[in-house]
């Protein structure tokens, strides 16, 4: 089972300057950051994902601060996206490149932003080796598997638009003499209804199919939907689980064929989760998740600035209290002493993180304190003292600071690295 | 040390003001005037008056200041008021000695310059001092009164800045991209043997009709991620870059000829800066697709995608569902990237078409 990465630009600057803050003086964005597979060896998954809605702006995808410009686009289509994801060279050259469309950015709309024709076009000219066709996602998930008249006519004409899509879509790609392996993607409102897709699309002439929609949906559906596809589909038919966010469940999911599947949650978990920002795999197999310790920017941060604004919080004593929180971090990971006054330095800076926050004083000083238990729990473990990744050995103990990209995204990065080690394991087991 | 004793020079202005100018580290300007941030109180009262401060801009500010051949001749401004524990004492011929007491409280407030005393208080830089222009105020109001006016000024133009940056060294990082770009631009337009000559809307040249920002555009975009960049290995990559666009356009001129000569942004999209941008990507293509470089190169190229470019009149068939009039191209970057991915796609067809593979 391979893990995709779904590429959303996440490179730093490996010449960051952690003590200053700042990145190289010249420091040009792109061309002198690394991406993960270029920072850590092994690399931390076994392919990359690209979603179109990524890449192309059109009417009714969502804008995101993560956006390809124009000129970035331009660039991958005339180079290629392993050349633009510098993901080729012979240590990657055989590795899955993998396009979607990036349902979710236009899911609000009646219709997919793009075109079969477009689509293909796209994948055709980055290069992609597989490529999905683009289909609109059904929220509705109802393990009772009720009939298609029992749903509403937004769900069915879903249904319809992603099948009808899919044909155009491998007509399209069998006129460009293959150029990359097309996935046909399964939108359906019941395990039933996906499963009754699964086969149309096997009839299409797919070979791969990708499962769409799984993100809202609890652990115990997806095995309903995969339990169902299973008994539908021809055995030697592939499978890709598309965005699948129950990433730490995947020890479940080995028994269903499922070639692929991609996630961006290890990545996400370290500045998005409120306390599993650090991955670190245990010696029963399993993942052990700790709290990052939150310093960030006194005079960046949104909600500080916010303060400062309305004249609540003075920008100097912010600054000093941020310093002070940096050095006592620093120190403790020098010398592993003076814990409890390290944890006052951070709690005195944080506690204007919450200053302000509905509940008053009350509820201020218990976040506070549920915090400073988290903290503390990885000031005693230093698990980043622990993990021997290409990002722990440089980054030290920045990397354990929840403190601006790059710090957060080199988390990120070690926590894909953790857990694509954690499912080799987890499959290396099952075999 | 809590009390600062400076010589200073005063200066005649409204009778019953002190106005005088002396020289200080900026440690001791930060000890002795607070930096009043504005912001409410409790009963929802202003308070304070300065904006916070702007990590970006300190941080460039840092830069700069942290060169050893770094200077500041502008003064930062700092405001008393009357009651204060400031004392001038006159020594003669426009000499005056200034006693500042901060043992209590800092007397002064920073009018102008928090972001640079900012950046200096981060550096490591002894000895340097800056020129502190001081005022004694009736009282609060009229302090907040030389804010906003001192403040209140306006910035110059952004043509003229682009137009003086090729000229001025040692600015901060994110000028020295744009200071390239605004060369190349400089040179389209100013160039005797440029297709662009004259054409281009500069401080300096009112006449022009091609938005600058647009052209600066072409040649940022080009220099991030497409044939310019490539050109910096080699020494004259200036005048490649140079050579480059205006051998584009030269071709742009002759193939779209009634949609260029005469036409203006409004008249033609082909001379609107979505249309310039947009056009710039096809130059990229030719460039990396069939290695072109001069005007005969482009010119297959070009002429292949004119059935398909409605610059004047008609309308733009995007998709099956979108079709636009020819003005329906605005100089939004959702426009320019719909039009940019248009145009790209018909000429890889038409080459797709000429060579098979």
């Amino acid at each position: 089972m391979k893990f995709l990465y779904s590429d959303t630009q996440d490179y730093v600057d490996p010449n960051y300057d952690f003590l200053n803050d700042r990145n190289k003086i010249g420091h040009k964005r792109y061309w002198d950051d690394q991406y993960a597979h270029e920072l850590m060896d092994p690399a931390p998954y076994d392919g990359l994902l690209v979603s179109m809605s990524a890449v192309r702006q059109a009417e009714g995808v969502a804008k995101s601060k993560v956006r390809y410009s124009t000129s970035e686009e331009q660039r991958m289509l005339r180079d290629g996206a392993r050349k633009f994801l510098r993901f080729g060279g012979p240590k990657f050259k055989d590795r899955m490149l993998m396009g979607d469309c990036g349902a979710f950015a236009y899911v609000e709309h009646p219709k997919p932003a793009y075109s079969p024709m477009e689509v293909m076009e796209f994948y055709a000219d980055a290069g992609f080796t597989h490529g999905c066709s683009p289909d609109h996602i059904i929220f509705e998930c109802d393990t009772a598997n009720p009939s298609r008249s029992e749903m509403s006519k937004q769900v069915g004409d879903r249904y319809d638009i992603t099948l009808k899509n899919a044909h155009e879509f491998l007509k399209l790609t069998k006129e460009e003499d293959w150029p990359f392996e097309p996935l046909g993607p399964i939108q359906g409102w019941s395990p039933q209804s996906m499963a009754e897709a699964a086969v149309e699309l096997e009839k299409m002439g797919y070979r791969y199919l990708a499962v769409g929609g799984l993100v809202p949906l609890k652990v115990e559906v997806i095995h309903e939907v995969l339990q169902a596809l299973r008994r539908a589909i021809k055995p030697e038919t592939d499978i890709h689980l598309l965005g699948f966010a129950k990433a730490d469940k995947i020890h479940e999911f080995t028994g269903y064929g499922v070639t692929s599947f991609d996630s961006t949650s290890p990545l996400l978990a370290a500045f998005k989760d409120a306390k599993k920002n650090y991955y670190l795999e245990n010696p029963n197999g399993g993942l052990d998740y700790y709290t990052a310790v939150r310093i960030p920017q006194a005079i960046e941060n949104t909600r500080l600035v916010r303060g400062i604004k309305e004249g609540r919080f003075s920008a100097e004593a912010l600054q000093k209290m941020e310093a002070q929180a940096l050095d006592a971090m620093r120190a403790y990971h020098r010398t592993g002493m003076a814990i409890d006054s390290t944890l006052d330095a951070i709690t005195e800076y944080q506690h204007f993180l919450v200053k302000g926050n509905v509940g008053g004083d009350e509820e201020e000083a218990k976040a506070l304190k549920k915090q400073r238990e988290l903290i503390r729990r990885t000031l005693e473990e230093k698990p980043w003292q622990r993990c021997g990744c290409d990002i722990c050995k440089q980054a030290g103990v920045e990397v354990i600071i929840f403190r601006a990209s790059n710090r957060n995204k080199r988390r990120g990065m070690h926590n894909l690295g953790v857990y694509h080690q954690h499912v080799q394991r987890t499959l290396n087991k099952k075999k | 040390m809590t009390v600062y004793r400076f010589k200073a020079i005063r200066a005649n202005q409204a009778p019953g003001h002190e106005v005088f100018s002396f020289a200080a580290a900026p440690k001791d300007v930060l000890a002795f005037s607070e930096i009043e941030r504005v912001g409410r109180d409790d009963q929802g009262h202003l308070k304070g008056f300065q904006r916070h401060q702007v990590a970006s801009h300190i941080k460039d500010i840092r830069d700069y200041l942290a060169r050893e051949d770094a200077l500041l001749p502008n003064a930062v401004i700092v405001a008393f008021v009357e009651g204060a524990d400031v004392k001038v004492k006159d020594l003669g011929d426009g000499i005056v000695e200034v006693k500042i007491n901060a043992a209590a409280e800092k007397p002064g407030f920073v009018v102008d310059g928090q972001q640079r005393l900012s950046a200096l208080a981060g550096l490591d830089k002894p000895g340097f001092q800056v020129f502190v222009s001081a005022l004694v105020c009736r009282d609060y109001n009229e302090l907040r009164q030389q804010f906003v006016l001192i403040n209140n000024t306006r910035p110059l133009p952004k043509t003229l800045i682009y137009e003086l940056l090729p000229t001025v060294e040692g600015l901060p990082e994110r000028f020295t991209a744009r200071k390239f770009a605004a060369r190349i631009v400089d040179r389209l337009n100013f160039d005797p043997n440029s297709s662009l000559r004259g054409e281009i809307r500069q401080h300096t040249n009112p006449k022009g009709v091609l938005s600058d920002t647009a052209m600066q555009k072409l040649v940022s975009n080009s220099a991030a991620d497409g044939a310019i960049r490539e050109f910096i290995k080699h020494d004259d990559y200036e005048q490649r870059a140079f050579q480059l666009v205006s051998e584009f356009f030269w071709a742009t001129r002759e193939i779209y000829a009634s949609e260029w000569d005469g036409m203006a942004p409004k008249t033609s999209r082909l001379k609107h800066g979505a249309g310039i941008v947009a056009m710039g990507f096809v130059m990229e293509l030719l460039y990396s697709a069939s290695g072109a470089t001069a005007r005969d190169d482009f010119r297959a190229g070009l002429a292949s995608l004119k059935q398909y470019t409605s610059w004047t009149s008609g309308s733009w068939k995007f998709g099956e569902f979108d079709e636009r009039l020819w003005n329906g191209i605005q100089n939004t970057p959702s426009d320019i990237d719909l039009l940019a991915n248009y145009l790209v796609r018909k000429v890889k067809r038409q080459l797709r078409k000429n060579s098979p593979v």
